[in-house]
């Protein structure tokens, strides 16, 4: 039974990843640095519960909010370069975040056991959750709280006002600002809010595996943020997750015996997908098509 | 310490960022695309050839001349670029670049994990075949200043290939063909121009220069390592290409010998685990001061 729970945690912090870099997608921005954001809440988060044995749940915030700063700082040079640039400088900016923790040393000594962020050895021994008594199942249902919470605030704000902004700007930017809307505010805020749930992803990460280093937050994690909303099509945030049970649940599980070969497999499938169904494997056009099945009507119909 | 020391060898090595940048330079000029995957796909062809070195059991005291080294790692690039273009390219819808971009990102993951795959995760010993060309040091002013015979070589390599390859551009017809692309791309169609041979060539032409650039970094470096090679090198190759400017050759050549003397320094100042954080940090200060980079154009909208 623990493997299915395991199943879920995985499930659940991936969405989260994913919608973090969903809002920055619905602007039109590729952000390969979400797996960056993401270390910082984990690296902070850790450490407040850890060294300061903070409770997990402010310490959560605080390395959410920690994340958002730091992307809301990363987002004002970044947005004088668009498009393909932009993807250079966020994967820069990744890479540039992993290597500040692979020299990141803050140890202190507390009952002859060092704790805390030791370079490339990375963080131990983050045990807030076995400390406190929580089995899998009860990590699983705390990871999809605090999923359902985003997927419930992302949902309702790609429907409110706010939704139909982004989307304006990242249809076409220079029409947006015609209609008046200001374009270095909404893409600041969509980094911003991209960050903030990055950070809050990492923060549950840190505790949920207990030991993080600078590799788990590479360019394969930043790749995993940013294809779950391609392959889920940007129609609404639910594309988004069924592309993390596609391709965590299915791809990765289902096919595990292939062992190593699973990033193999995983770049294979993008250029697969790429290739064939570009606007993803959820897109409104899949989706409408799928609706028209249920209803009876014609393929097509109202396409 | 010696700076002048540190800035000359970083100058020398640099003509391999060079290389790089302008592969990258060149595939945005004629597609308008970026291709993330080619500097991994290119140094996979310098795996291919140290397997070769490996099998025919060159490593040893080398039997034939260094170049065969270069040559196949060259070659063994530009078939794999062409491959990249094939699977990433050629048949991705063409004016929606998020496409062909995730596409060269899941072949970068892939390169990577096929070489983690051939080499166990370990570093390869690279034949130092770009000693004993020169004698090392090559030139030696003052004990604490000289020349390194192997980068020495290394630099001459570079500049002859990247002389071959404005000689394509500027004097053959695939040269003009390529220019032709690169600056209006429906007109050079309209011209008869074949517009995906073109891009095809201008990949294994990128592909070929980056095949020559891994081959020299093994050589020089004296191992290939996986985890410093295949990504570290692909977004090194992308910083200089932005600071270059996007498309520009002069760029990436300056930029490539610029980010070479910078990292080096660093090196000198910092040590091996700092140093790539400065040269992200050179980054940001071009894109927060001068996004279009040394030589770019100023970006306008179509």
């Amino acid at each position: 039974m623990d493997f299915y729970f395991g199943m879920l945690q995985i499930v659940g912090l991936h969405t989260i990843l994913g919608l973090s870099a969903y809002i920055i997608l619905l602007t039109g921005q590729v952000s390969m640095a979400q797996a960056g954001f993401m270390s910082i809440g984990a690296y902070i988060a850790g450490m407040l519960t850890v060294l300061a044995e903070m409770h997990l749940i402010p310490a959560m915030l605080i390395g959410g909010v920690a994340a958002a700063l730091v992307a809301c700082i990363v987002g004002f040079p970044a947005l004088r370069v668009k498009g393909l640039m932009l993807v250079v400088a966020t994967i820069a900016f990744g890479e540039f975040i992993r290597i500040f923790w692979f020299n990141f040393d803050y140890q202190i000594s507390r009952g002859g056991v060092k704790l805390g962020p030791e370079g490339g050895e990375g963080f131990k021994q983050i045990r807030f959750f076995p400390e406190n008594g929580w089995s899998t199942l009860d990590v699983a249902i705390f990871i999809w709280v605090v999923a359902g919470a985003v997927i419930a605030a992302v949902w309702w704000m790609d429907r409110s006002r706010a939704g139909k902004v982004l989307r304006a700007v990242g249809e076409d930017d220079l029409a947006a600002q015609s209609a008046g809307i200001n374009l270095t505010v909404v893409k600041v805020s969509a980094f911003t809010a991209g960050g903030f749930i990055a950070g809050l992803g990492g923060s549950v990460y840190a505790h949920y595996t207990t030991h993080i280093e600078h590799l788990n937050f590479d360019i394969v994690m930043a790749t995993f943020a940013i294809i779950y909303p391609i392959l889920g099509g940007l129609s609404n945030v639910f594309g988004t997750i069924l592309a993390v049970i596609f391709v965590q649940v299915f791809l990765l599980e289902v096919l595990r015996p292939l062992g190593d070969l699973r990033n193999l497999l995983f770049g294979a499938m993008i250029i697969v997908v790429m290739n064939f169904m570009p606007h993803g494997l959820f897109s409104a056009q899949v989706a409408s098509r799928i609706k028209g099945v249920f209803s009876g009507r014609k393929e097509g119909a109202n396409a | 310490m010696d700076y002048v020391q540190a800035i000359v060898d970083g100058l020398l090595f640099g003509a391999v960022y060079a290389l790089i940048g302008i592969g990258f330079t060149l595939i945005f000029g004629v597609m308008n695309k970026i291709n993330m995957a080619y500097a991994a796909a290119s140094f996979a062809g310098a795996y291919v050839s140290l397997g070769i070195a490996q099998v025919v059991g060159l490593s040893g005291d080398f039997g034939l001349p260094p170049f065969v080294m270069f040559l196949v790692s060259a070659v063994a690039g530009g078939v794999f670029a062409y491959i990249v273009y094939l699977i990433c390219f050629r048949f991705t819808p063409d004016h929606y670049e998020l496409a062909s971009l995730m596409a060269t990102i899941g072949t970068l993951l892939m390169v990577d994990e096929m070489v983690v795959q051939a080499t166990n995760g370990e570093p390869q010993n690279y034949p130092e075949v770009l000693q004993g060309i020169f004698d090392n040091p090559m030139l030696e002013f003052s004990e604490e200043f000289a020349i390194r015979g192997d980068l020495l070589t290394l630099f001459i390599v570079a500049v002859i290939a990247t002389l071959g390859l404005l000689w394509v551009l500027f004097r053959t017809k695939l040269g003009l063909a390529t220019r032709a692309v690169a600056q209006q791309r429906m007109a050079a169609q309209l011209c008869g121009i074949r517009v995906d041979r073109t891009n095809a060539t201008t990949f294994v032409i990128a592909g070929v220069l980056g095949g020559l650039a891994g081959a020299m970094i093994g050589a020089v470096v004296g191992t290939l390592l996986q985890s410093l090679v295949v990504i570290p090198l692909t977004i090194k190759g992308l910083i200089v290409t932005v600071i270059g400017g996007l498309g520009s050759i002069p760029g990436a050549i300056v930029g490539g010998l610029m980010v070479g003397a910078f990292e080096n320094v660093f090196l000198a100042i910092r040590g091996v685990t700092e140093r790539d954080m400065y040269v992200m940090l050179l980054l940001f200060v071009f894109l927060a001061f001068r996004p279009q980079g040394l030589f770019g154009r100023v970006a306008v909208r179509d």
